[in-house]
């Protein structure tokens, strides 16, 4: 796949609490972004497929979703559309899914979109949701009887990252206030202000060792991009975005399978086969957009994708390493700390965020680029067993 | 008030897995896992006997949960817990004067207790107590 692909527009919405939307609005409107972006225009029946990230169907009440609710938003029911769920990393897989589309040869452009409505039910409601997934009831582990909960399965490696490698709960604090200080750049992001160190220790605990500002938002939200054949790049846009690898690793889907609760090597095996795809080390990326839906969470992201030794991010977080203008920005965005984690929406809004950056579209926030490559990257599900990660560069 | 329901599909599954604790044990790669399964989750094998894990164990880690599931009194304090038969097991403390009671690494044993309620009915399973030192 690696340069087969290109992609020539990305759309979002602003994600917040956006109780004045529906699903088919956010959806809309995410697309017409994205169409918009496209700077040499594009017809929209130039679409050949699309694939609709929706993680939650009924979960959380936005009703089950399928293919045909994506085609019908947009009014395009000529092409063949299908729905794709797959865990937090729901959006980061859509995307790769519209890409195999393309490089399968099958269709010239396609659309990749993801939408998630988290909340029109009250916080418990949505997070009791998003944390157990189908499994709470069905399971044949007491485990899933009692519920687990993103935020407690966190926790439960925060505490290994603090026993095994030294970790304080100020080094979870500082990707906060690192986060929280580039959203107040991007005006997509839901929470667009500062947090202190103290701030962060001083909210509420919500799964110790994890405060209320250890972990992202729910938030509602929608994102989108348009890919297509990478030689018929140009005649859309004078700044195609190239796809150099794009992964999903897996591991076991309950944590007490797994031996090490300080690595997740569904992010391992996803980052180790993008960049055998691309071509390309770790050290040859500019900035990347990581999933921090927890503040342990980036720290454990960033040396499990290979941009730092296991047990070193955080001092190098401390050095500034990992600020905007450091010398390998991660989450220049804000991240899911500053924009919530809507969950289909979150990988395509990363996508968008790297987009844009490798365009030097992204004003305030932009970073610098050396080699003019990006990253995203997502991880979750039941155990945090299924990652993805997607490269993208300015050159081909 | 919940009208009980007849049956619970769940005490079907739970007997003998929660109650007698039979998990599996993988001949070829000796990956210990519960509840029972029939493919190894870790190396694929269809090689697997029963295995019948230890109720005690070592705290691998923890938590404390100040926003847990419905039909919970926060706090709660899951564990996982690396058992003496070798294996893993996630459960959550029970009988702890406080939360800061629990370590990594402090001594556990199950007991069997309430866990949650399936439709009116109760269900039962085993929690990890504390294990006073030597
Ligand atoms: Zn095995």
């Amino acid at each position: 796949m690696r340069g087969k692909v290109a992609v020539i527009g990305v759309g979002m919405i602003k994600f917040g609490e956006l109780f004045d939307k529906s699903l088919e609005t956010m959806v809309q409107e995410a697309y017409l972004n994205c169409l918009n972006n496209v700077d040499k225009g594009i017809d929209p029946k130039e679409i050949k497929a699309a694939w609709f990230g929706q993680w939650s169907g009924g979960f959380i009440g936005q009703g089950a979703q399928s293919g045909q609710s994506l085609a019908s938003f947009i009014g395009n029911r000529d092409i063949p559309v299908t729905r794709l769920e797959n865990g937090c990393p729901t959006g980061g897989d859509t995307f790769r899914h519209a890409c195999l589309g393309v490089a399968s040869g099958l269709y010239d452009v396609v659309l990749a979109l993801g939408a998630e409505k988290m909340r029109d039910k009250p916080s418990a409601e949505s997070l009791g949701g998003a944390g157990s997934g189908g499994g709470a009831e069905t399971g044949s582990h007491p485990a899933w009887m009692m519920g687990q909960g993103g935020p407690a399965i966190q926790a439960l490696h925060a505490t290994r990252q603090m026993y095994e490698l030294g970790y304080t709960m100020e080094d979870f604090a500082r990707v906060a206030v690192k986060n929280h200080h580039n959203g107040t750049f991007c005006p997509y992001a839901h929470y667009q202000f500062e947090v202190t160190i103290e701030r962060v220790l001083g909210s509420y605990v919500v799964c110790w060792p994890l405060h209320l500002f250890d972990c992202c938002p729910q938030t509602d939200g929608a994102a989108a991009a348009i890919v297509c054949r990478a030689d018929l790049a140009k005649k859309y846009t004078d700044k195609p975005v190239y796809v150099l690898g794009s992964n999903v690793g897996t591991d076991h889907s309950q944590l007490w399978d797994r031996n090490s609760l300080v690595e997740q090597l569904s992010s391992v095996k996803a980052a180790r086969g993008a960049f055998e795809m691309a071509g390309i080390k770790p050290k040859d990326v500019d900035f990347g957009e990581l999933h921090d839906c927890f503040t342990n969470t980036e720290l454990m992201n960033i040396e499990d994708v290979g941009f730092a030794r296991k047990g070193e991010a955080a001092r190098m977080l401390k050095d500034g390493e990992f600020d905007m203008h450091g010398r390998l920005p991660i989450n220049p965005s804000g991240g899911l700390k500053s924009h919530g984690h809507p969950i289909a929406a979150t990988g395509l809004g990363q996508i968008f965020e790297v987009v844009t950056q490798l365009r030097e579209e992204a004003d305030k926030r932009q970073v610098k680029l050396k080699k003019g490559i990006g990253v995203q990257h997502n991880v979750g599900g039941p155990a945090f067993g299924v990652s993805v990660f997607n490269i993208l560069s300015r050159s081909q | 008030m919940t009208q009980p329901a007849p049956a619970s599909p769940v005490y079907w599954r739970f007997n003998p897995e929660v109650f007698r604790l039979i998990g599996i044990k993988c001949n070829d790669c000796g990956h210990i896992s519960y509840p029972r399964t029939k493919i190894c989750h870790e190396c694929g094998s269809l090689n697997l006997e029963e295995y019948k894990l230890a109720k005690k164990g070592t705290v691998h880690t923890y938590c404390v949960n100040w926003a847990p599931p419905p039909n919970f009194e926060p706090p709660i304090t899951p564990v996982i817990v690396d058992l003496e038969s070798g294996g893993r097991y996630q459960g959550l403390m029970t009988e702890t004067a406080t939360p800061e009671d629990v370590k990594v690494n402090s001594k556990v044993e199950m007991v069997l207790r309430k866990l949650t309620t399936d439709r009116g009915l109760n269900v039962y399973g085993y929690k990890f107590r504390l294990v006073e030192e030597d």
